[in-house]
């Protein structure tokens, strides 16, 4: 199904099944369920990385574009932190999810599914929080790299990442792509309501009651992050990814998997792909 | 042009719009990037619509699984249905 209708919003969801080799899976394989991160992101950046993989392990990814991205509808509001969780629960409820899921998030993902996990802990059963914005010890500044990168977004991914593909491909992507962000910046009040969302402090931190893989890059600006949650989060695990910085999920997808598919093996009961480590095409 | 062809073709005039694609001629030699100048995200939508249209039998996330993002858009079109033919058809695999 690729739209579901929650809390009057239309949302893009696609879902990836259980696949991959005998033995047959489950007949109630573990849900995984993919947070995007902000502005310039969608579904897309895990449907190309790890959902694929992941269902291949035994589990069903479930991805979705947050409200306002990708192919979901945009609200002119509605992009809190309160917001997103409840977005992410309706959109579970909707898609007939009501056992505890897995939660994978990127980015600013990472404040939603935190989030998510202290105010539903019956409904998440574990995180793997990838280059996670939230954690902080006090709240003022801690989101200030965040909304930084967010107003240089649109100009950097199209002049940077993207920018020996443009010469070859002309306005078409860039132009939606700068459209899609304008829209977003300019059009509703999603950087004011961000700007306003408040940090996960430690004491909260101490509170997430469910299994959590942190992977940070080792030149990520929110490598602090990691590091707080690792102390913080009673069980954690970190992993920091070498000469990596924000872009982890897009550059350093083989070690990512190599962590996450044995974590969620663990925890999940998902299978480890015997290729797993053994020097990928990726 | 094949059944596929033509079936694909119709698809990405579904996920692209047809606005775009009046002055373009897309045949097997068409590449995902560099001639259409497809997003990623639209790319989930062809999928979708490959998937519902051929089911499990193309197998697609098995087909992209080995590849990254620019490797899957620097595919041509020629590329996408030849992996759907072959999967169609017992006597090509």
């Amino acid at each position: 199904m690729p739209e579901v209708t929650a809390r009057g919003v239309r949302f893009h969801v696609q879902t990836l099944e259980p696949c991959g080799p005998c033995p047959p899976d489950p007949p109630d394989p573990p849900t995984v369920v993919f947070v995007h991160g902000l502005v310039m992101d969608n579904l897309s950046s895990f449907y190309y990385t790890l959902a694929g993989p992941v269902a291949a392990a035994g589990a069903r990814a479930v991805l979705y574009d947050l409200r306002g991205h990708g192919r979901s509808e945009r609200t002119p509001r509605g992009y809190s932190d309160a917001e997103a969780v409840a977005d992410l629960f309706a959109v579970l409820d909707a898609l007939g999810h009501t056992r505890p899921v897995y939660l994978v998030a990127n980015s600013f993902g990472g404040v939603v599914a935190l989030n998510a996990a202290l105010a539903r802990p019956d409904r998440v059963a574990g995180m793997v929080l990838v280059e996670a914005h939230g954690p902080a010890e006090r709240p003022g500044g801690w989101n200030e790299n965040m909304l930084n990168t967010l107003g240089k977004s649109a100009l950097a991914l199209e002049y940077e990442r993207l920018a020996d593909q443009l010469l070859a491909i002309g306005w078409r992507q860039r132009g939606r792509q700068a459209a899609v962000a304008d829209a977003l910046v300019n059009g509703t009040s999603l950087l004011d309501e961000v700007a306003a969302v408040e940090p996960v402090r430690p004491a909260d931190l101490a509170a997430v009651a469910c299994p959590v893989l942190a992977v940070y890059g080792e030149r990520s600006d929110v490598a602090g992050a990691g590091r707080l949650l690792l102390r913080s989060v009673p069980d954690c695990t970190l992993h920091v990814i070498p000469g990596l910085a924000h872009t982890v999920l897009r550059e350093g997808t083989a070690e990512l998997l190599e962590v996450m598919l044995p974590w969620l093996s663990h925890h999940a009961g998902t299978r480890v792909p015997v290729t797993a480590g053994a020097g990928g095409a990726l | 042009m094949t059944r596929v062809l033509d079936e694909v073709v119709a698809m990405l005039v579904e996920v692209v719009g047809e606005d775009f694609l009046l002055d373009l001629e897309v045949g097997p030699d068409t590449t995902f990037n560099d001639d259409l100048a497809l997003e990623s995200i639209e790319f989930v939508a062809l999928a979708e619509k490959l998937q519902l249209r051929y089911g499990p039998a193309i197998d697609f996330a098995a087909f992209i699984a080995d590849m990254d993002l620019d490797q899957i858009l620097a595919m041509s079109v020629g590329d996408l249905v030849a992996h759907i033919e072959s999967r169609l058809s017992p006597a090509a695999v």
